[in-house]
């Protein structure tokens, strides 16, 4: 039951900001004693920066956190553990070789003078696993657990810890519904003991059945606060989300060639997930790639560009089938190119030089005999690029781990440029970026489809989308629900994708 | 639970298939050469593994928290020096000598998790530098002072034989149930392969990282100290080039157990196993006239065989 | 760029030259016999068999591997062409061009291993060290060649132009060039930079890491190869004892010349002059019959300060602002 009289957790005016882009922006969380609240925003909206400062691992710039009305201040994970915050993972965080009563009491490890004393170990683990009701015993190892198995473990630990609030990221990520269901029966449970928690999750379904009340934040602000679910209705909470009250501005028209499809998908199934996609892209288009996080968005990417295994279905490429097996496959032979999602990690070689960066995709083509490679023939390919997308960096050599967001995107772009590549996967190209070069980016994407480049565009920003797209396929469990001809106008448009994710 | 989880940690069905090999070999020997089981070839046998297994422990250790110890052998050679001086040139009595040179491994072992901890360059990288060091220590002391002989009792105990049991093994013995015991029921061996495990739980468990990493060296460090100290007792002579050749076998040793190199997991029976094995098959190679240089080309083939299976098994399981 | 980071930036360069500057004026200064003709000699020949042995891990290094076999293949080659000019009579160009592809071929197998079973590259070649060191000596029974063809010895003794410039420097000359010039101007030595520095990058880009892995491990089994016919042809003789010492100076020169130990990037120039270090030193000690603690004791100190000098400098360059 509610006791709203001292908040369990509240998060009050939080700004926290990294080069080039404002991550919180005076943003509110508000957490009860024996409440679920549900966390929820697209990608980029603040989400894990916000848990990150919760949880200690980041300082905010500006803001106060208090703990059941006391105002405090950690300067890591450790002591905001100590005050009482739990915090469940979207990866596991256990000791693979050890026990399941080990993890629990890691860090308060009874003790025998230097020895462990196990039975009090297994003994204090099995109180807390019979308090969820769970029925593994504490001597068992964790890494033969199952992914659900190890999450509940985890919720134990935080449980024998008595810490009075839960942060739970993505739980049920990676575990059945059958399993799922049992997870919220737990929580269920620890919600009647008090216990505050606080639920991230992209599956409104869950939220729906699980949680009490809800805050969603979008690019950095709050888009409602502590609201009630009870009085929420879903197309509310999906607008709230992906933002239906902003201004589009319009982009000139640009041709088409629609005689014959520059790529042909049909019934495309991968190893990533992807399970019978059909489409068709052409020259000179746009075709935009809709749908909430995990409907399979990127890994049909993924599929296309040879990052991971087709298992079913057909690639057609100017009307000649494709046997697509690497990265350097699609590249070389077909002309497929990637801006990954993932930019810091899989799209950028951030020690290395903007120019290394861009030219990667090239000097295969460019090198001459022995595969040798003129500098400043390397240079100039190399700065027609980064003057194209008017990329802001003081030099060829500049390392790209130095440069802002924005200019690290550009580069990551330029270097599919640079490729030539035929068809380009553009995926989240303006997450994390600011408002300036996002719409600098989108008129640079129109460009290049202006002068007939095909581009598949993957957004969770419905705004970029309706901006950007021609046509905007809708996507739900690994499979396309939907097309929608894009007229560029926002309350039509954004309706009837919505209405498609229903 | 108290007796059931030490017998647990020892009784990892991983090792069973390395039991099994063992076993084999030990039977086709049996049968390949009567001279085998003879008391002398077994005394032989374990007194070699008793130097082998303690240079494995001594890298066990340190992998046991996710980083190596390239400076063991040189550890070993260093406290070799040492303890040979003090107990000829300075006629210090044997015990204390003795504990002199463990004393000198151990904090030679912290130095190095000092510098890792403190500078954060990688383990390869300062364990290779201290080596060179440890050698070059090593080298101006020898060359300082030089001796050869050694304390009668000290030799005596070293060159002993009971049947076919060396006395020398007691140590190892002692060493090795140790460890088995730090690893599985203590709080400092607990956290070392915490750290090794997973970096970042333990950090938010409040596991002193730094201190922990410490320990692991310098326990390291300890164990190079005490098998180089053997060593010396068993050929009865300081001899300061001990250890030059420790770094592939305590590799070896691990490695072919089943111990993982990214840390978390100690198998102190794989470890075992693995370390008589390889001495079974030096020994083997001896008995049977065949070329002794087929034991480097063996243990090569072995260490690929012991990954490529538990690769192998992964595959298997994943699928 | 203000001057401190410039200095920063090419430490490898400048520094280590001064280091060794300064130690050629320490040793000459105590010993007149350093600068001798024959002092010369000696120490620039081992100093470009080092630098060679040096470049043999930094390939690997620079795309984020290991080469643990680099003294086993060492030793094996050694053998390998003593064996075929002296056992087997083939005139040594031959036999050194043979064995040069022969070395090619073992580094791949350890390429071929690391990619083929996705286990990393310590394991595979601490195994394959074993391996080829077995192998050396079950073929030779541990015997040493020591009767080498006349031209072979004479080029390891000549001296060119009556100075004391062996025609093995020239040797380590063209290596060096050649590598200085695969990681600047060469598709494939940007694509190996790539793969060291973030392999998952790289490949999404379309580098064929698998090629560029096997290539690496090639080209290190044939630079050890190298440095095996160089050392062979200084000692006039093949012994099995070849290549036991390698292991450590292959790491230390590179460190010592800017080259990480995780990957991403190669200081060529850095680790010639990391080896020309270690061979200063091992000729100075010699000299100077000061005992070899002092070479051992300020080998490893100066690696420590080195790499802590790198790793402030990156610290420092992190902490730059970002615009």
């Amino acid at each position: 039951m509610e006791n709203s009289e001292v908040l369990a957790l509240e998060a009050v005016g939080m700004y926290k900001a990294f080069p080039g882009v404002q991550a919180l922006d005076n943003v509110d969380l508000r957490l009860r004693h024996g409440e679920i609240q549900a966390l929820i925003g697209e990608n980029g909206a603040g989400k894990s920066t916000l848990i990150k400062i919760i949880t200690g691992l980041y300082k905010q710039d500006q803001g106060i956190l208090r703990l059941d009305g006391r105002e405090v201040e950690f300067s890591n994970t450790h002591e905001a553990m100590k005050a009482g915050i739990s915090f469940v993972p979207q990866e596991r965080n256990l000791i693979p070789a050890f026990t399941v009563g080990e993890n629990i009491v890691m860090g308060r490890t009874p003790t025998k003078g230097v020895f462990v004393d196990y039975a009090a170990v297994n003994r204090e683990a099995q109180r807390w696993l019979d308090v969820m009701g769970l029925d593994i015993a504490p001597t068992t190892v964790v890494k033969n657990l199952s992914a659900a198995q190890m999450q509940l473990v985890e919720i134990a630990k935080a449980l024998s810890m008595e810490n009075k609030v839960l942060l739970l990221d993505e739980p049920t990520a990676s575990i059945t519904p059958h399993e799922a269901e049992f997870l919220f029966e737990v929580l269920r449970g620890l919600k009647k003991r008090g216990v505050a928690i606080l639920f991230v999750s992209h599956k409104l379904e869950e939220v729906y059945e699980l949680c009490d009340r809800v805050t969603v934040l979008r690019d950095g602000r709050n888009a409602c606060t502590d609201e009630p679910l009870a009085t929420m209705d879903r197309d509310r909470l999906v607008s709230l989300m992906i933002g239906r009250t902003q201004k589009v501005t319009e982009l000139p028209a640009k041709p088409i060639e629609r005689d014959e499809p520059i790529l042909e998908v049909r019934g495309l199934r991968a190893k990533s997930g992807t399970n019978g996609v059909d489409f068709k892209l052409y020259r000179g288009e746009i075709l935009g790639l809709y749908g909430l996080v995990g409907a399979g968005r990127s890994e049909l990417a993924r599929a296309l560009v040879g990052a991971s295994k087709i298992i079913g279905g057909e690639v057609i490429i100017q009307g000649k089938p494709a046997k697509i097996h690497s990265v350097s496959d699609a590249l070389n032979r077909h002309g497929i190119g990637y801006v990954s999602e993932d930019r810091k990690v899989e799209g950028l070689i951030l020690p290395h030089s903007v120019a290394a960066n861009i030219s990667i995709t090239i000097w295969r083509r460019i090198g001459g005999p022995f595969g040798w490679i003129w500098s400043r023939k390397e240079k100039g390919l190399v700065k027609e690029y980064v003057d194209k997308l008017d990329i802001k960096t003081p030099s060829l050599m500049q390392l790209v781990k130095n440069l802002s967001g924005g200019n690290q995107q550009k580069v990551s772009l330029a270097k599919w440029l640079a490729a030539q590549a035929r068809i380009l996967i553009i995926d989240e190209p303006t997450v994390g970026i600011d408002i300036k070069t996002k719409y600098a980016l989108h008129d640079l994407i129109w460009n290049l489809a202006k002068q007939g480049q095909a581009i598949l565009l993957i957004s969770s920003d419905m705004p970029e989308m309706i901006r950007l797209a021609d046509r905007i396929l809708v996507m739900k469990n690994h499979q396309i629900v939907g097309e929608i001809q894009n007229n560029h106008n926002y309350e039509q448009i954004s309706a009837a994708i919505m209405q498609k994710l229903m | 639970m108290t007796k059931t989880s030490l017998l647990r940690t020892l009784v990892n069905i991983e090792w069973a298939g390395l039991l099994g090999v063992v076993i084999l070999a030990v039977v086709i020997m049996a049968f390949a050469s009567p001279a085998f089981l003879s008391t002398y070839n077994q005394y032989v046998l374990m007194r070699d593994v008793a130097i082998t297994l303690l240079v494995a422990l001594s890298q066990l250790v340190v992998l046991a928290i996710g980083q190596m110890n390239l400076s063991l052998g040189m550890i070993g050679g260093l406290v070799v020096v040492i303890t040979g001086g003090l107990m000829e040139v300075w006629h210090v009595p044997v015990p204390l000598s003795v504990l002199i040179g463990v004393i000198v491994g151990t904090a030679c072992g912290l130095l190095n998790g000092f510098i890792i901890v403190r500078s954060g360059i990688n383990s390869f990288i300062v364990t290779i530098a201290t080596s060179s060091v440890f050698l070059g220590i090593n080298y101006g002391m020898t060359e300082a002072v030089p001796f050869y002989n050694l304390t009668p009792e000290f030799k005596a105990f070293g060159q002993a034989r009971w049947g076919s049991f060396p006395p020398i093994l007691i140590v190892t013995i002692i060493v090795t149930i140790l460890i088995a015991i730090f690893f599985a029921r203590t709080i400092p061996g607990r956290q070392i392969l915490a750290v090794g495990g997973n970096l970042l739980a333990s950090q938010t468990s409040g596991v002193p990282v730094g201190r922990t990493v410490m320990m692991a060296h310098a326990i390291s460090g300890a164990i190079a100290a005490v098998a180089g100290i053997l060593l010396m007792a068993r050929l009865g002579q300081a001899q300061p080039t001990i250890g030059q050749n420790w770094l592939l076998p305590s590799f070896a040793a691990p490695i072919i157990g089943g111990v993982a190199l990214s840390g978390g997991s100690v198998t102190i029976m794989g470890t075992v196993l693995a370390a008589l094995l390889i001495a079974i098959i030096q020994d083997a190679l001896v008995l049977l006239n065949a070329d002794p240089y087929y034991v480097q080309f063996l243990l090569g083939v072995l260490i690929l065989a012991a990954v490529g299976f538990d690769r192998l098994a992964k595959r298997q399981r994943e699928a | 760029m203000n001057i401190l980071t410039r200095i920063g930036q090419n430490w490898s360069r400048f520094g280590l030259f001064l280091i060794i500057v300064a130690f050629w004026i320490f040793f000459s200064s105590v010993s007149h016999a350093f600068l001798s003709d024959f002092n010369l000699f000696t120490m620039l020949r081992l100093a470009s068999c080092m630098i060679v042995i040096g470049y043999a891990q930094m390939v690997v290094l620079s795309a984020g591997e290991m080469n643990l076999a680099v003294g086993a293949i060492g030793g094996l080659m050694s053998l390998f062409v003593g064996g075929l000019m002296e056992a087997a009579h083939v005139p040594s160009i031959p036999a050194v061009l043979i064995c040069l592809v022969v070395s090619a071929l073992v580094g791949m197998v350890n390429g071929l291993l690391v990619v083929g079973t996705g286990i990393n590259s310590f394991v595979i070649t601490l195994a394959t060290a074993n391996i080829f060191t077995g192998i050396m000596y079950i073929t030779t029974k541990g015997n040493a060649f020591n009767f080498m063809p006349p031209d072979f010895i004479a080029f390891g003794k000549t001296r060119l132009f009556g100075l004391p410039i062996s025609p093995l420097i020239l040797v380590m000359l063209v290596v060096t060039v050649f590598l200085f010039f695969l990681y600047r101007n060469t598709a494939l030595g940007r694509e190996i930079l790539a793969v060291g520095a973030n392999r998952g990058a790289a490949r999404m880009s379309g580098v064929r890491t698998s090629r560029v892995l096997v290539i690496v491990h090639t080209l290190s089994g044939f630079l050890a190869g190298v440095a095996a016919v160089m050392m062979t042809a200084m000692l006039a003789s093949a012994v099995p004892a070849t290549g036991t010492d390698w292991l450590l100076p292959s790491f230390v020169a590179p460190a010592l010349g800017g080259t990480l130990i995780s990957g991403g990037n190669v200081a060529v120039v850095g680790t010639l002059m990391g080896g020309l270090l270690l061979g200063t030193l091992n000729s100075g000690i010699l000299m100077l019959e000061i005992s070899n603690f002092w070479l051992q004791f300020f080998l490893g100190v100066i690696l420590l300060l080195t790499i802590g000098l790198d790793r402030l400098r990156a610290i420092h360059a992190e902490r730059a602002v970002v615009q």
